[in-house]
């Protein structure tokens, strides 16, 4: 049996590290500007991270070859998950914004994984080059720390496309492009656009120009850190309604959103998760901005805040302003509907992902059928191409796992305290990379992550971690057969 | 659906499905006679209602044997159960136990589903003829959907496409323990009434006085959990708690297995021992967690934390749903797993509900053989059960029938909360009536009952509890448009 490559591994992590602290001069540069004092505590973690990076990537990974099979991309992979992230939490600790590690690293896990949830009490008070290093977290997680990897390696392209599918684990991809780096450099370039464009929409909307950015990049990746301590609730209507638009967006595969910005129309009308897509998304605002009418509140504001909240959930982004005064119960419903399915496979968005959905509802309809003529043979059809079975299998599989976790979670938050149903509800809105939201308020639990006990916090991180990379790289950290490092 | 022969077979098993319940509630008068509770002649009525009914029907139809259509076949399971619970609402209804009709409604479905949620905040001051059908309604609702799984789904067809996927076909095809259904009938009768006796017996030499002791098997041996007391049963002595937490572990086991047992084929018990041992070792391992977090969790002592632990733990794994002390006081997480136990629930082919042991065996072991997939693309990792491979077929519809009960059991939640029920009481009663365990979490929880529930929220209520029953399928494919077309 071969033996696992790990220079390899240490060199693609160590070259991420070094990435990242690149990435550290942003904040810094704008911690400098905004004389907000935390400067000395971003070099540090830059420099301790670019060393870090150096290490491993010039030392341990000095004369990897570039040989990468399964075993190698699921190493890369976790490695990588838990490198950058701890090294992202270095900055809140350097910077004294967060005190103790367990914060640090669920306020870096979140942001990575882009869910969003956030220990900081009141980032207003919080110094400029830190929030930016909050957005900036999620912005890179936002397509994937991995898909960073394959974008920067041309020469992997063979391995490449194991990696990309080691994070991008349960749905099939299409490629953009036969060669798989310059698909994923396509995907990042539409990514930068749409973020650009909402910067810059923003800043002409009134908005100041350091929030505009990190609100751009925490949407665009549908991550949901916001910068104000009240939610959104003190931003202008055009500002709440391009949030909304570029919610929406970020909920669309990433891919189709290329082919729509390079004019070839007819990808949108042969992708029928695009229309569920667009039908879930009405029909929930539809249902939700009746509910709210039907208790009283007034049809301006109920369809405002319907359009922001279902936007913002299904995208699994997390972002929310004040409801209406009274909230119908129908809405929790739909809310809690919408965390579980999540948006479009290869968005940036979480949960279950609508595709996934489709093929069990389709296989569903099949065996009904199935139940009345036994003998009749089907298969399951998506964009009039037959999904095979064990592909089925392994969806099927992706979903009872998904749930164990969601279980599994909530049982771990009831350890620490957590009544049932909020622990449900918490462990759902967090492995769907969802984070706040309006609906674990409703429910009685506490939105302020920061009074959690410890435990609880580091299940959620698991839980963000487990939901961000589809389970399977996760769980294969864990098996037995992972560690065997010769067979 | 057209054909005339169809529907009246179909009538006919009707007939003589209540012919039986006539029979049953004809017994019940036997206590009104004994202890004089002045409802002799109400009892004797709906007797006699139902068994002329049950007699027309079948002489009307007694020469129609034969149900061609399959689609009948879905149709009869859901309407048997249906017909069934109306006519065990009459005792309810003509003694004035209850008034309402929901309220009997839920009672009957509770009780014919096996499941054990009760309305009755007082079931004390019930007469005793109708605790006593509370009871019998429990007891031949188990033993029916034994006989369902066992006996008739394989005569009706239905096992042609693995309904009940794992039981009737391919992932365990020793489900029945006979080629003839009548013999696989008579054997799981004799096994049933045995049972059912043993614990009679037990109980009473234990020093419980007969009737208690009749009223406690027939509910517990059929993983049901009404009770004739409104404590359940805490107020018992432990050796009587013990004996019927043997009671509903056993019932908890496939039925084919103890006849195996009881003839002394020890060999073909192999074919089942994957499902034992799971079922033992969840039980085991939950009893474990749940007496530990009594002891240290909750304050309890050992002998006590030891006893309303496994048997708590016992009742939960078997959807039995007997309550020996009031476990929503209990430490959250233990709580937590009382429910997530009722959800595994016992094996398959057993009284049971809930998913059943083998099916949550059959998901662990894809997911498994899932990441060993991902990890080795190029391996085959089939499913095993026993030793041999589950074929993927088998597999896909095993985890159909996990997404439509986890389906079922998030709608159920969300429709209980739209009918004004909390959410902690609203996830306790889902997972209670559609797994049939029975009481749930909050007021309708521990010794509590169902009595403040709305009405819309307890027809929603016997609606999990009939869907859960039958396994959901079979009553999901009558709302298919496609069943109804000729």
């Amino acid at each position: 049996m071969r033996q696992l490559n790990y220079r390899l591994v240490a060199r693609l992590t160590g070259m991420l590290l070094l990435v990242m602290a690149t990435a550290m001069t942003a904040p810094l540069v704008v911690s400098l500007l905004y004389r907000d004092g935390a400067w000395p505590g971003l070099l540090l973690s830059a420099v301790a991270m670019a060393a870090m990076g150096l290490l491993l990537r010039n030392g341990l990974g000095q004369h990897a070859t570039y040989d990468l099979y399964e075993r190698e991309s699921f190493w890369i992979t976790s490695m990588v998950w838990l490198a950058v992230p701890l090294g992202g939490a270095l900055p809140y600790l350097f910077t004294g914004t967060l005190h103790s590690f367990t914060d640090a690293a669920f306020e870096s896990f979140s942001g990575f994984t882009t869910t969003g949830a956030s220990v900081i009490p009141n980032p207003a008070v919080v110094p400029q080059g830190i929030l930016l290093w909050r957005a900036l977290t999620q912005w890179v997680g936002g397509l994937g720390l991995i898909l960073f990897v394959v974008a920067m390696l041309k020469r992997l392209n063979r391995g490449a496309l194991q990696l990309y599918a080691a994070e991008f684990s349960g749905t099939q991809q299409r490629k953009l492009h036969p060669h798989i780096a310059t698909s994923v450099s396509r995907m990042w370039h539409i990514y930068t656009l749409l973020t650009l464009a909402l910067a810059v929409l923003l800043i002409l909307a009134g908005n100041g120009v350091l929030d505009s950015v990190c609100l751009a990049l925490s949407t665009v990746s549908t991550g949901g850190f916001m910068t104000t301590q009240l939610g959104m609730s003190s931003y202008s209507q055009p500002t709440l309604g391009l949030l909304t638009l570029f919610m929406f967006l970020s909920g669309i595969n990433v891919a189709l959103l290329y082919s729509l910005f390079t004019f070839r129309w007819k990808q949108l009308r042969g992708n029928y998760e695009f229309w569920v897509y667009a039908t879930v998304f009405t029909v929930a605002v539809a249902s939700c901005t009746a509910a709210f009418c039907l208790k009283g509140n007034g049809w301006g504001h109920s369809l405002g805040y319907s359009l922001f909240h279902i936007a913002s959930t299904v995208s699994t982004c997390g972002f929310y302003t004040d409801p209406p005064a009274v909230w119908p119960f129908w809405v929790s419903v739909v809310t809690f509907l919408l965390i579980l399915s999540g948006a479009m496979a290869g968005s940036t968005g979480g949960g279950l992902k609508l595709r996934r959905l489709m093929t069990l509802f389709l296989y569903l309809r099949n065996y009904l059928t199935r139940m009345l003529h036994p003998n009749a043979v089907f298969t399951v059809k998506i964009d009039r191409k037959v999904v095979p079975g064990e592909y089925v299998n392994k969806i099927f599989g992706f979903v009872f796992l998904y749930l164990c976790f969601i279980i599994g979670g909530a049982f771990l938050l009831t350890l620490c305290g957590s009544g049932i149903a909020d622990a449900f509800c918490l462990a759902a809105a967090n492995i769907s990379n969802l984070g706040p939201s309006p609906l674990i308020n409703s429910l009685g639990a506490n939105l302020d992550y920061a009074a959690l006990p410890v435990l609880s916090k580091w299940t959620l991180t698991v839980l963000m971690l487990a939901g961000r990379l589809e389970i399977f790289a996760l769980l294969a950290i864990v098996s037995p057969a992972y560690w065997r490092i010769r067979r | 659906m057209r054909n005339a022969g169809d529907w009246k077979a179909m009538l006919r098993f009707l007939g003589i499905t209540l012919m039986a319940e006539g029979g049953l509630m004809a017994l019940c008068a036997m206590p009104a006679v004994h202890f004089a509770d002045g409802t002799l002649w109400r009892i004797a009525a709906c007797a006699a209602v139902t068994l002329a009914v049950g007699g027309a029907l079948w002489r009307a139809f007694r020469n129609e044997k034969v149900i061609k259509d399959r689609r009948m076949s879905y149709l009869l399971v859901t309407v048997l159960w249906l017909t069934l619970s109306v006519f065990a609402t009459l005792p309810f209804l003509v003694t004035g136990s209850t008034l309402s009709l929901t309220a009997a409604w839920f009672e009957a479905m509770s009780g014919v589903t096996s499941c054990g949620a009760t309305v009755f905040a007082d079931v004390g001051s019930l007469p005793a003829s109708v605790l006593l059908w509370r009871s019998m309604t429990q007891w031949f609702g188990g033993f029916g959907v034994v006989l369902l799984v066992l006996a008739l789904t394989p005569r009706l067809g239905i096992n042609k496409y693995a309904l009940y996927t794992a039981e009737a076909s391919g992932a365990d095809n020793t489900g029945k323990s006979a080629v003839r259904t009548t013999v696989t009938v008579r054997r799981t009768l004799a096994v049933y009434l045995l049972l059912t006796a043993v614990f009679i017996a037990l109980l009473n030499a234990s020093g419980m006085q007969m009737w208690d002791a009749m009223n406690l098997t027939f509910t517990n041996i059929s993983s049901g959990g009404f009770s004739p007391y409104s404590d359940s049963i805490a107020s018992l002595t432990h050796t009587q708690q013990y004996l019927l937490a043997g009671a509903m572990l056993l019932s908890g086991v496939n039925f084919t297995l103890f006849y195996l047992l009881f003839t002394f084929r020890w060999r073909q018990v192999r074919h089942k021992v994957d499902q034992v041992r799971f079922y033992l070792l969840v039980c085991l391992l939950s009893a474990a967690f749940v007496v530990l977090s009594l002891r240290y969790g909750s304050g309890y002592g050992w002998s006590d934390a030891m006893r309303c632990g496994t048997i708590q733990t016992v009742s939960a794994l078997t959807t039995t749903g007997s309550v020996v002390g009031d476990y929503t006081l209990w430490w959250t997480p233990a709580v937590f797993l009382l429910l997530m136990l009722g959800i595994c629930g016992g094996m398959a082919g057993s009284t049971s509900g809930g998913l059943k042991a083998m099916r949550v065996l059959i998901l662990l072991r894809n997911a498994r053989g899932i990441l060993r997939n991902r990890l080795h693309p190029n391996a085959v990792n089939p499913v095993r059960l026993n030793g041999s491979p589950v074929s993927g077929h088998i597999t896909n519809n095993v985890m159909v029938i996990f997404m439509v009960f986890g389906t079922t059991l998030m709608l159920g939640v969300m429709a209980l909360m739209l009918a004004g029920v909390n959410a902690t009481e609203a996830i306790g009663a889902s997972v209670g009536c559609l797994t049939g365990y029975g009481p749930g979490l909050g007021a309708s929880g521990g010794f509590g009952s169902y009595a403040h529930f709305s009405a819309p929220a307890m027809w929603v209520c016997s609606g999990l509890m009939l869907l859960g029953r039958l396994e959901c399928m079979t009553v999901i494919i009558l709302f298919v448009p496609k069943f109804w077309r000729t």
